[in-house]
């Protein structure tokens, strides 16, 4: 059983960002990328292929409160918005924010379901893509 | 290429071996895709494929099928239902429409059962008059 008033407290959290994470796109990084999800298309010896940001903003804003509610994590789907290719030696800076947080009743209960919202500019401060990211906690 | 059409489905054989590889390189160490006592533990029958492994994999169908000279502006993915290592993942998808250099896609996996796991878009866009599927 949740704790009265948890959900309206994760609820006010919505709105909290993460610093800004700034990573190097490496060849050595964009490779065992590949080789992990078998593509082997040689475009991605120059170019990231389309879900590698996900691997650069690894870190969701730090929420406690999220993890008192249920005991597991879900993935509930994913958005990429792209506006430019990231390609090897760009140097990315990545900032997520909790964008939306509701509750669902589900076949095993209630759930909970958190949408994070990731922007990611190159070195120019050129936006290269929207990524919107939708977990479940049950 | 016409609205309806199908593209050429892409069947991927994912394995323990692969989701610890993903773990590694996406950095998603969360232990319900390699621990098989913690998946249970989390009510699930067993280690699952990462959403963002699957999604990777309907990437490939979309980038394989459009080649260099298309443009991915868009993509999305519902996961639907688990996928399990051991178990074919086939990747599908059918041009939904065509606006002038612009075509939306929808994409789908399926496991051994039929069943579809994944429900997802794309939108591409077209690189000019010269541009062909890789059909």
């Amino acid at each position: 059983m949740q704790s009265a008033g948890l959900l309206e407290r994760i609820q006010a959290l919505v709105g909290t960002e993460t610093s800004t994470v700034e990573s190097l796109v490496e060849a050595g990084h964009v490779r065992r990328f590949v080789e992990a999800i078998e593509d082997p298309n040689p475009r991605w010896q120059q170019e990231a292929p389309p879900t590698f940001l996900v691997a650069l903003a690894a870190d969701l804003p730090q929420l406690p409160e999220v993890l008192e509610y249920g005991s597991a994590w879900l993935n509930a789907g994913d958005r990429f918005e792209y506006e430019r290719p990231v390609r090897i030696g760009d140097r990315i800076s990545s900032r997520t924010r909790l964008a939306e947080a509701f509750e669902k009743e589900g076949s095993t209960g209630r759930m909970l379901f958190l949408a994070f919202e990731t922007e990611h500019r190159n070195q120019h401060g050129e936006l290269v893509a929207r990524v919107r990211g939708t977990r479940i906690r049950r | 290429m016409r609205e309806g059409g199908e593209l050429p489905v892409l069947v991927k054989h994912p394995t323990t071996n692969q989701l610890v590889r993903y773990a590694g390189a996406a950095g998603d160490f969360y232990q319900i895709h390699y621990d098989q006592d913690f998946a249970r533990s989390v009510g699930l029958p067993g280690v699952i494929l990462h959403g963002l492994l699957k999604a990777a994999f309907l990437a490939q169908l979309v980038t394989d099928w459009g080649g260099d000279g298309a443009r991915l502006k868009s993509f999305e993915v519902s996961y639907r239902g688990l996928d399990f290592p051991g178990r074919e993942f086939t990747c599908r998808g059918r041009v939904r429409r065509v606006d002038g250099s612009y075509v939306e896609l929808e994409l789908w996996s399926e496991d051994p059962d039929g069943k579809r796991t994944t429900v997802g878009a794309a939108v591409l866009e077209l690189g000019g008059e010269a541009w062909r599927p890789n059909a």
